[in-house]
């Protein structure tokens, strides 16, 4: 176990040495810097003299080349310090601190939501395999699973935004909060969930559509087993094969999934953050890449992959537990 | 007694197919979206597909996807796009075949332009109309037509983006999968290290490193990032078929191993490999789709059909640039992934015999 565990972590780090290597490498050499990219786009007046350019980029370090500047980012990742923004002035890690909570307040509530409708839904479709209310549900869920989440985001806002604004149906169109004259705690998080409902929606129904079909899946495998076969033959009512003899065996693919969905737990979604404007994760990242913010980069890669690779392991190890004829020997 | 015909794995594969209406109905969506692309000028346009100009036969409306096709008659004479009323007055014994719907996918058709017609409305104004079937845009852009000639974006996406991820994952697959060892150590490797860098990380930081990103380089960024699980399983493909008879025949008859790999493995490994070609087609339509939504695909000229979401964002109050072009992303992946299921059930033998 010990060994596993030791050859796993000495892999995984050699992992993400190589990812950061290359984001590293890509970010600094995508056009522009930090310092061009945030003045000199929106008014070419406020370009920088070349004389303060120098000096400013030797302040941040901008002046080594990217390799000799990756393994001076390291030592200090080393000692602990993502290093601080350099287009918003604080600490990466305050920066990071400051948006994992609105992303997890996002992405935890539609996993559950979808959990606790993709369990029934992937039950019901394996129980009533082949009718005709079976074919319609999975056909439904099929087409949920192939809008995509951005079309959905849009259509969303012009129906709840636009067409109902002015009636009690209507919700914010983007942000987190809206201006509140009673700023008392009930107020402020009525005011949050309503402006979550909408990407909490957008985030929950293609997961719903992809984890019940997985359930299914995996439900219509099982049941094709000699023991499920055994088990009608002894008499077990069919309820009680569906819940008793063939879903527990699909706990061990179920609960890999669950440890594959730790990154995306974290990590956020860019591209539902960026649309209404959720100040999470995503959005950040997606900010950073725009003003060219290398530390601020850097730091939400090297999260990303430690939660990736963190969440494979944890898959390798829960299966362990689920299913004992595996080990991790 | 009627003699038996053994037909090949292919052919029996298309008749499974077949069988099934909504696989064949998304192949059909797909094969009407070909056609849509390659007669998109002859659709939407306001360059003539054919006319006679001063005693020639000129297509000009060819220049829709390659500027350099404009007969260059056309631009000494100083057309400047506008045809219908130059070509009437300076040469009064031409005649045109024009497109289906008179409007163009990069400006707004004027007033009188074409006899009868209306200048298109802009702003708000441009609700689906009787001359502008799907709305026009902000600016007065014809929404239809810009949607016709984004069409080959669509599937230009699908196809180059997963070709190029095809290859790369076929021959790092058949690599490391048929020869093991060192070589199949270091290419998983390489997979893996891939695999865990977020796509969409990898994705933006790659599409903001190249200076101008065009609509050819998106797709090999989407292509170069899409390779890793079509690697896993022709891999594991290759892994299995290598140690199979008609291998071992292969190579007592003294096939070398590039020759086993091509002309004896890869027949046998392709079918389970194209069905995550397939459903990367999808993913790939919808991964270009939300670029250029996010405002990082291609500029302006070339009309992909998320930057006409991307307008859609600052005016929601115009329904109609969201519906469309989002219902024809829809409907597309929607019909990548109907086909791939379908291959899927069609080709693999363990859900077939299963279905009895």
């Amino acid at each position: 176990m010990l060994n596993y565990m030791l050859r796993r972590l000495a892999i995984g780090l050699l992992t993400l040495l190589i990812i950061t290597g290359v984001i590293y490498g890509l970010a600094r050499s995508m056009p522009g810097t930090p310092l061009t990219v945030a003045l000199g786009e929106t008014d070419p007046s406020r370009k920088l003299n070349p004389a303060d350019l120098e000096r400013m980029k030797m302040a941040y370090g901008l002046d080594k080349p990217w390799y000799q500047a990756y393994f001076l980012w390291l030592g200090n990742v080393a000692q602990g310090d993502l290093g601080r923004s350099i287009s918003r002035k604080q600490p990466v890690t305050t920066l990071i601190g400051e948006r994992i909570g609105p992303t997890l307040a996002l992405s935890a509530t539609a996993l559950l939501l979808t959990w606790a409708m993709a369990v029934p839904l992937g039950l019901y479709a394996s129980a009533r395999s082949g009718m005709p209310d079976e074919r319609a549900t999975s056909f439904l869920l099929y087409v949920l699973y192939s809008f995509p989440t951005f079309v959905a985001a849009l259509f969303l806002q012009i129906i709840f935004a636009v067409w109902l604004r002015g009636t009690p149906w209507e919700l914010p169109l983007f942000g987190m909060t809206g201006d509140l004259v009673d700023p008392s705690w009930a107020a402020r998080l009525a005011d949050v969930a309503r402006h979550a409902i909408l990407p909490v929606l957008c985030q929950t129904y293609v997961s719903l559509a992809w984890y019940s079909r997985f359930i299914h899946s995996t439900m219509e495998e099982v049941v094709r087993q000699d023991y499920i076969r055994t088990a009608r033959a002894k008499g077990a009512g069919p309820w009680r094969v569906l819940f008793h003899h063939a879903f527990r065996n699909t706990l061990i693919p179920l609960v890999t999934l669950l440890g594959l969905s730790l990154p995306s737990l974290l990590g956020g979604s860019v591209i539902i953050e960026q649309i209404f404007t959720w100040p999470g994760m995503g959005r950040l990242f997606f900010e950073s890449i725009r003003e060219r913010d290398y530390p601020t980069i850097m730091g939400l890669t090297l999260l990303f992959s430690v939660l990736t690779l963190a969440g494979q392991l944890l898959a390798d190890l829960l299966y362990c537990v689920v299913d004992p004829r595996v080990s991790v020997e | 007694m009627p003699e038996r015909v053994s037909h090949g794995f292919w052919f029996a594969a298309w008749r499974r197919y077949r069988r099934k209406p909504l696989a064949m109905a998304a192949l059909v969506f797909v094969c009407f979206l070909i056609g849509v692309a390659i007669l998109a000028p002859a659709i939407a346009g306001t360059k003539p597909v054919l006319c006679r100009y001063k005693g020639q036969i000129y297509a000009p409306c060819l220049s829709y996807f390659d500027r350099r096709l404009e007969p260059a008659i056309f631009v000494k004479d100083r057309f400047r796009g506008t045809y219908p009323q130059n070509l009437r007055e300076k040469d009064p014994e031409s005649w045109a075949i024009w497109p289906l719907v008179f409007q163009d996918p990069y400006r707004a058709v004027r007033d009188n332009e074409w006899p009868g017609r209306p200048a298109n409305p802009t702003k708000d104004e441009g609700h689906p109309n009787r001359f502008n079937l799907f709305g026009t845009d902000q600016y007065g852009v014809d929404v239809l037509a810009k949607m016709v000639h984004g069409t080959t974006v669509a599937l230009a996406v699908g196809f180059v983006s997963m070709g190029l991820a095809g290859t790369i994952g076929i021959v790092v697959g058949a690599l490391g999968g048929y020869f093991g060892g060192w070589i199949d150590m270091l290419l998983s490797r390489v997979t893996e290290v891939v695999m865990c860098i977020p796509t969409l990380v990898l994705i933006l930081a790659l599409v903001a490193f190249v200076d101008k990103p065009t609509i050819w380089k998106t797709m090999a960024i989407i292509g170069a990032t899409g390779w890793t699980g079509i690697a896993r399983l022709a891999r594991g493909e290759f892994l299995r078929l290598r140690s199979s008879e008609f291998v071992l025949a292969a190579r007592s008859a003294g096939a070398g191993p590039l020759r086993i790999m091509l002309r004896h493995i890869l027949p046998n490994a392709l079918a389970p490999v194209l069905v995550p070609i397939t459903f990367g087609i999808a993913s790939a339509i919808l991964t270009e789709s939300a670029l250029s939504f996010l405002g990082f695909g291609s500029p302006p000229p070339s009309a992909s059909w998320g930057a006409l979401l991307n307008d859609a964002r600052s005016n929601l109050s115009m329904w109609w640039l969201v519906a469309f072009p989002g219902i024809a992303i829809f409907l597309t992946v929607l019909a990548y992934n109907l086909i791939g299921e379908g291959l899927q059930e069609a080709t693999d033998p363990r859900l077939r015999e299963s279905r009895k």
